[in-house]
């Protein structure tokens, strides 16, 4: 059976040199040492010292910027795939699944949290075992990595619903609830059938209107499970929301939209990321496509607080494909009109973005003034600690898994910086060159 | 004696590392018959790496065929260990150059027995056909390696208890907590630097224009261990102008001078014309010779030793005898 030869996996290490790191707030000019063998970064002067050994490869990157690959906790589809449509033929949708994922991953989005909108039970129970992360597996030819999925829904506000279809839309009174409609097999850790070790649930994060039956107090439920609790599309305010951040919500998703604004009188949601209350403030969603939010409004939130600020895209599957009229959840119509996604009939509604996350790091680059580690850091470092994933992912350290970009810089219309992706490696292989 | 100087620390740097990088090109090392290269740690030589680096980078010399031996290591702390001479010597150097590990020798602080472990790196040293030039730095009170003040001239690769000055000269380094430096070291000995064909040193600072003024006008001075450079055949001190502060204009002319006559004359303050470019010949095995052990009853002076420098053999550091205690009443004559 030619199957039962496993090709052997190529110790490689490659090291980076004259590049500049993205390390917190700076870039830091540094080697860096992958090993394509463990799928991780090196600890290069204990390999050195230690087993004498040198890299198999150098690569000068001529004083490019290396980064951790970019990391999309809110992702709804991609090139022409919407992660909650079940296709006519549905055994169709995990091969396009993996399709996906290696498209994905050169745009420079290395992992992912694929999301799920409202949707009938059905469509939870059969999307879901796809969707959960990949437990370890390190194919860098799979491309873009599943770390859990992200159930955006359907306990949310009937008033807040966006382009959720509101019939889609129920209420949490117990766990059994969430159980019922996502599956108990997707909310509970299961015992790897192999080790018996327990293996993280299909869903990584959850987004739910706080104020809406019992579910402030289902929040430590969640997180005890491994389940990052976020709160939006809601009608919270500033007390609900700081009750649910107490009782262990550390997300916010897309803050500013589907959400009550800030009042002077009544902060609502925003008012968690205050210093005010002795409670530590959440992480949070922003959508810096030009459409969603103004740019001063991305620029406030930033300086509100920028150790929680994670850019996302909310990106629909229409990403990179024409204008024009496409199909929507639920037998509606959405349509496309460059970048900007409308419900058709209701075309003040904003349906999810087009936009890659790149394109978003250069939004916020161009609006803020941050500096270019700054604004990754919202993509990267941030994102991993909001998923509990620091030093594994979003990082350039030591044992942290070998995800990477290489960028170089580009001087943009606005004549501020673009970044523009030049590399994508995963797990220690390079699996995208722009220049190939 | 060779005293170098020039107008800053950079020009300086630069100096020294323009003559390695042509020492080893004229050496023109091979696998079988590298280059064997002494190096130091500490601030004023990592502008010498740096330039090293650069010039590596821009192809003008690669340290493929150059074997490395370190002076020194704390005892002690982990080899990882932002503060140790392996993290030093792999940030500033090796991490950027083409030395292939193999061929770094770098004393283990932590091995299980620091004593072989000395012994095993002097032995590495000969096998090695001894050191073609070591570059060094010294201390503001003119320590070479970790050979601190009232160190044996004499002395060889071995375990040194660490001077209260250095210790809190390095607390620095360690969030200030004198707990945390570390106070032990291993190091190379003053014999074994001034055995390589060649020492190279580097002095930058008013900080350390006393011990320059010591170590070249005073005599040999085991206070002042650098000072035993005096007795080496090859010797070269780098300096910038102001480690010159403590030194008499007349040696300071005269130092210039033998450079300016010398460039004028077309030949340059380099080692003879046979250690320059003569192909080593095979590394001879130097036969041990017994040795009798200096004892109460037969002393030998150390300055014989040193005098004949640079010999080709020492004994193996001696170890201290065990104490045994004898009766009183057996040294007294039973009358």
């Amino acid at each position: 059976m030619p199957s039962a030869i496993a090709a052997s996996p190529r110790d490689r290490i490659t090291k980076f040199t004259n590049c500049r790191l993205v390390k917190g707030d700076v870039l830091v000019e540094q080697d860096l040492w992958v090993s394509s063998a463990t799928g991780r970064i090196v600890r290069s002067q204990e390999l050195f010292y230690g087993a004498k050994a040198v890299p198999d490869e150098t690569i000068d990157l001529g004083g490019r910027i290396i980064s951790p690959g970019l990391i999309d906790v809110q992702m709804n589809g991609a090139f022409g795939f919407n992660f909650s449509q079940i296709p006519e033929d549905p055994l169709t949708y995990e091969k396009t699944l993996r399709q996906v994922n290696k498209s994905l991953v050169q745009t420079g989005v290395t992992s992912y949290l694929p999301t799920i909108t409202s949707e009938r039970r059905e469509v939870y129970h059969y999307a879901l075992p796809f969707l959960g992360p990949s437990k370890g597996s390190q194919v860098a030819e799979h491309g873009a990595e599943s770390l859990g999925a992200h159930v955006e829904g359907p306990f949310l506000s009937p008033t807040k619903n966006g382009v959720h279809k509101v019939q889609n839309l129920i209420t949490a009174h117990s766990f059994a609830d969430l159980e019922d409609c996502y599956g108990a097999s997707n909310l509970n850790p299961t015992p790897d059938p192999l080790t018996g070790i327990p293996r993280a649930p299909q869903i990584k994060m959850l987004t739910a209107a706080p104020e809406l039956g019992s579910m402030t107090a289902l929040i430590p439920d969640l997180t005890a499970r491994g389940i990052v609790y976020s709160m939006g599309h809601t009608e919270a305010s500033y007390e609900e929301a700081s009750l649910a951040v107490s009782h262990g919500c550390t997300m916010i998703t897309h803050l500013f939209n589907a959400m009550r604004p800030l009042h002077h009188r009544n902060p609502g949601v925003f008012g968690v990321l205050g210093r005010a209350e002795s409670l530590p403030r959440p992480y949070f969603g922003i959508i810096a496509d030009g459409i969603h939010l103004h740019p001063t409004s991305v620029k406030i939130a930033f300086n509100a607080h920028p150790d929680g600020f994670i850019l996302v895209t909310d990106a629909m599957h229409l990403v990179g494909l024409p204008d024009g009229v496409y199909a929507w959840t639920n037998g509606e119509q959405i349509v496309k009109r460059g970048a900007k996604l409308v419900l058709q009939g209701a075309e003040d509604t904003i349906a999810g973005s087009s936009i890659t996350l790149v394109e978003c790091v250069n939004n916020f680059l161009c609006w803020s003034g941050a500096s270019i580690p700054q604004a990754l850091r919202a993509v990267t470092a941030t994102p991993a600690a909001m998923l509990g994933l620091q030093g594994v992912k979003g990082s350039l350290e030591s044992d942290a898994d070998a995800d990477l970009c290489v960028f170089s810089e580009e001087v943009g219309e606005a004549g501020g910086t673009r970044l523009v992706v030049d590399q994508v490696w995963k797990f220690g292989t390079k699996v995208f060159d722009r220049l190939e | 004696m060779r005293l170098i100087i020039r107008e800053d620390p950079d020009a300086a740097s630069a100096y020294i590392a323009k003559y390695i990088i042509d020492r080893i090109k004229a050496f023109a090392p091979t696998p079988e018959h590298p280059f064997v290269l002494g190096l130091p740690t500490g601030s004023s030589p990592v502008k010498i790496y740096k330039i090293l680096v650069e010039k590596y980078k821009a192809g003008e010399i690669s340290f493929e065929n150059v074997v490395t031996f370190n002076m020194d290591e704390y005892i002690g702390i982990p080899r990882e260990h932002p503060e140790s001479y392996h993290t030093f010597m792999y940030k500033h150097f090796f991490s950027h150059v083409n030395v292939h590990p193999r061929n770094i020798h770098i004393l283990n602080g932590n091995a299980p027995d620091l004593e072989a472990e000395c012994v095993a790196y002097e032995a590495s040293i000969k096998a090695h056909g001894g050191i073609d030039l070591f570059l060094g730095g010294i201390g503001p009170d003119g320590h070479i390696a970790f050979n601190e003040p009232g160190s044996s001239l004499a002395s060889r690769t071995r375990v040194k208890t660490l001077a209260y000055d250095t210790i809190l000269a390095n607390s620095r380094f360690f969030g200030n907590d004198l707990e945390k430096v570390p106070k032990m070291a291993l190091t190379v000995g003053v014999q074994t630097v001034l055995e390589a064909r060649e020492v190279v040193i580097i002095i930058t600072g008013a900080h350390k224009a006393l011990a320059l003024q010591r170590c070249i006008e005073g005599g040999v001075n085991h206070m002042w261990t650098l000072s035993s450079l005096q007795l080496h055949p090859h010797p070269m001190i780098v300096v910038d102008e102001d480690a010159t502060l403590e030194l008499q204009v007349k040696t300071v002319k005269y130092f210039k001078s033998i450079e300016k006559v010398a460039s004028s004359q077309g030949f340059e303050q380099i080692l003879p014309s046979t250690v320059r470019t003569g192909p080593r010949k095979e590394p001879v095995e130097p036969v041990p010779e017994a040795k009798e052990e200096p004892s109460i009853l037969s002393p030998q002076p150390v300055t014989s030793t040193l005098l004949a420098a640079p010999a080709t053999e020492y004994p193996v550091r001696s170890h201290t005898p065990e104490l045994v205690p004898d009766r009183m009443g057996s040294r007294i004559t039973a009358y």
